[in-house]
């Protein structure tokens, strides 16, 4: 099915139009690892990008983040412009962007419940507004009985899931997750990507990258390949797990 | 909220502490310096010998101490004994001399009040002593301009010394200040990640650093007051901890007051520029 496109490129988040990258080019030093990217992701979509490994999604979600510029081409992320924007508009934007790492960074000696909240504390709510919501927000994602353990003392997957905590806990308008189910079960794993595809529901945005595409079939989503750094046409799924019947 | 503080670089901690007690310390001492120099200046300066020359014998003596009581600028007077004469000369060459060999001297030494540099101490004494009927000179330490104002020099060396050691130490604090910001690494990328800016991510960890910095510089600083004490305890004859106490005054408590806050700078200053950086690396990684 062809994907509707937003017939221009200003007020794109206005009109629902979260990420679109026109012809981006991006990488490391002298290698450039994205080539002639074009690519869009709307509020209330799943999009999931997949391929083999060193294909450049990792690389792809740097770029989502803000973290890597375009070299050539545009990229605009929830409303900006990346490459003309200001270093505070880039950080403005990041604090409306949830982000899965493929190794995520916590402050280790901080509890999980410190952690998952510590978006919210940076936008500035006090710890009463958001207590509740956070301890939700961890029990929500099985981590219920590990809110007051440091994180230091989680598992890998748990430390994913206090990822995934951390990065939905300020409702942000794009959700992005770099192989969020590495080193778990199959069953755990289909868990994870449900539970982010879920946010779509709130109308975030989702971007899923993962080598798995098995994975593509819990939710209805729009499934791009990535290989050598450039992007095939999208294909749109629909949910025929089991969860699509729960 | 956990404190983040908690399990906190105890060798940071000291090291800065460490550094700040050697800053304290070298301030104290310099300020020592300066007060014994200022002391041995005064009483230089405020000292003097009349040679009287004429009349002869013991009434040229005994006029010339009556001349004195109201001569100008001078605040006591008393004829060198050959005691102290000997005394004296024996301070002077470190050999034991015997009061007996030494012949009359026809000395009285005198101290004077403080007085403007212009005003001629030595003419307004000997035209009062000869006004008396005495004939003197007298013999006055040598100025600054004869050679003589060693303390002056001692007093910009101790300054100039204690300020060059403390912007060491700042220099250590600062570097140690930057370790703490790599140890926080973790954080500065959270932050990074979560969209805070690079001043916010920085003045995050320069907060951090700063308390550290004020915290260890305050307990340097104290034991550096502490050592002081104990020093002057033992240095001064006779001192006690009153005395001691009494002797100091609100400015000798500058480099005390100072290093706390010094310490909490150059922290602050060290771990900011080094957060700054590490948060300029986490956001663009291409």
């Amino acid at each position: 099915m062809a994907r509707p496109r937003a017939s221009t490129e200003t007020d794109l988040f206005e009109r629902g139009v979260s990420v679109r990258l026109s012809n981006v080019d991006a990488g490391y030093g002298a290698s450039t690892v994205l080539m002639g990217l074009d690519f869009e992701a709307r509020a209330g979509e799943v999009n999931f990008i997949t391929g083999p490994a060193a294909a450049g999604k990792t690389t792809f979600t740097h770029h989502l983040r803000l973290a890597l510029p375009p070299r050539s081409g545009r990229s605009v992320i929830l409303g900006l412009d990346v490459g003309r924007a200001r270093a505070r508009d880039i950080a403005d934007v990041k604090r409306r962007i949830g982000y899965v790492a493929e190794n995520p960074v916590f402050i280790e000696q901080w509890s999980t419940f410190d952690n998952v909240a510590m978006p919210l504390r940076m936008l500035g709510h006090k710890p009463r507004d958001y207590d509740h919501d956070v301890r939700e927000l961890v029990d929500f994602v099985g981590l219920g009985g590990a809110s007051e353990l440091p994180v230091e003392k989680l598992s890998g997957a748990e430390r994913r899931r206090a990822a995934i905590a951390r990065a939905l806990a300020a409702k942000p308008d794009l959700i992005l997750a770099d192989d969020p189910t590495a080193g778990m079960s199959p069953v755990d794993g289909r868990r994870i990507v449900r539970l982010l595809a879920e946010m779509r529901r709130v109308g975030a945005s989702v971007v899923i990258a993962s080598q798995d595409d098995t994975l593509t079939d819990v939710a209805p989503m729009w499934v791009w390949r990535i290989d050598r750094g450039r992007l095939s046409a999208p294909e749109q799924t629909e949910a025929t797990g089991a969860e699509a019947y729960e | 909220m956990k404190n983040p503080f908690v399990g906190m670089e105890r060798s940071l901690f000291w090291t800065l502490a460490f550094a700040a007690f050697a800053a304290a310390a070298a301030g104290l001492a310099a300020r020592a310096v300066d007060r014994v120099a200022v002391g041995y200046e005064q009483a230089r300066s405020n000292y003097a010998i009349v040679r009287v020359l004429a009349p002869d014998g013991p009434a040229g003596m005994a006029a010339a101490e009556a001349a004195l009581a109201g001569a100008p600028h001078v605040t006591s007077a008393a004829p060198m004994t050959a005691g102290r004469a000997a005394a004296l000369l024996g301070e002077a060459s470190g050999e034991t001399i015997d009061p007996a060999t030494v012949p009359d001297l026809r000395l009285i030494e005198i101290e004077l009040e403080a007085t403007a540099p212009h005003v001629d101490v030595s003419g307004d004494i000997v035209a009062a002593m000869a006004a008396g009927g005495v004939t003197a000179e007298v013999i006055q330490a040598p100025d600054n301009a004869s050679g003589g104002g060693l303390a002056p020099r001692v007093r910009n060396a101790a300054f100039w010394g204690a300020l060059i050691f403390t912007a060491m130490m700042a220099v250590i604090v600062w570097l140690a200040a930057r370790g703490l910001a790599a140890r926080r690494r973790e954080m500065v990328t959270v932050m990074c990640d979560l969209g805070a800016t690079r001043g916010q991510t920085a003045g995050r960890i320069a907060d951090e650093a700063a308390v550290l910095g004020l915290y260890s510089g305050a307990i340097g600083a104290a034991f550096a007051a502490v050592a002081g004490l104990i020093v002057m305890l033992l240095v001064i004859p006779g001192a006690t901890l009153n005395s001691v106490v009494g002797m100091i005054l609100p400015v000798d408590l500058v480099p005390v007051v100072a290093t706390p806050l010094g310490a909490a700078i150059a922290a602050g200053a060290g771990a900011r520029a080094a957060a700054g950086a590490f948060h300029a690396q986490a956001a663009r990684i291409g």
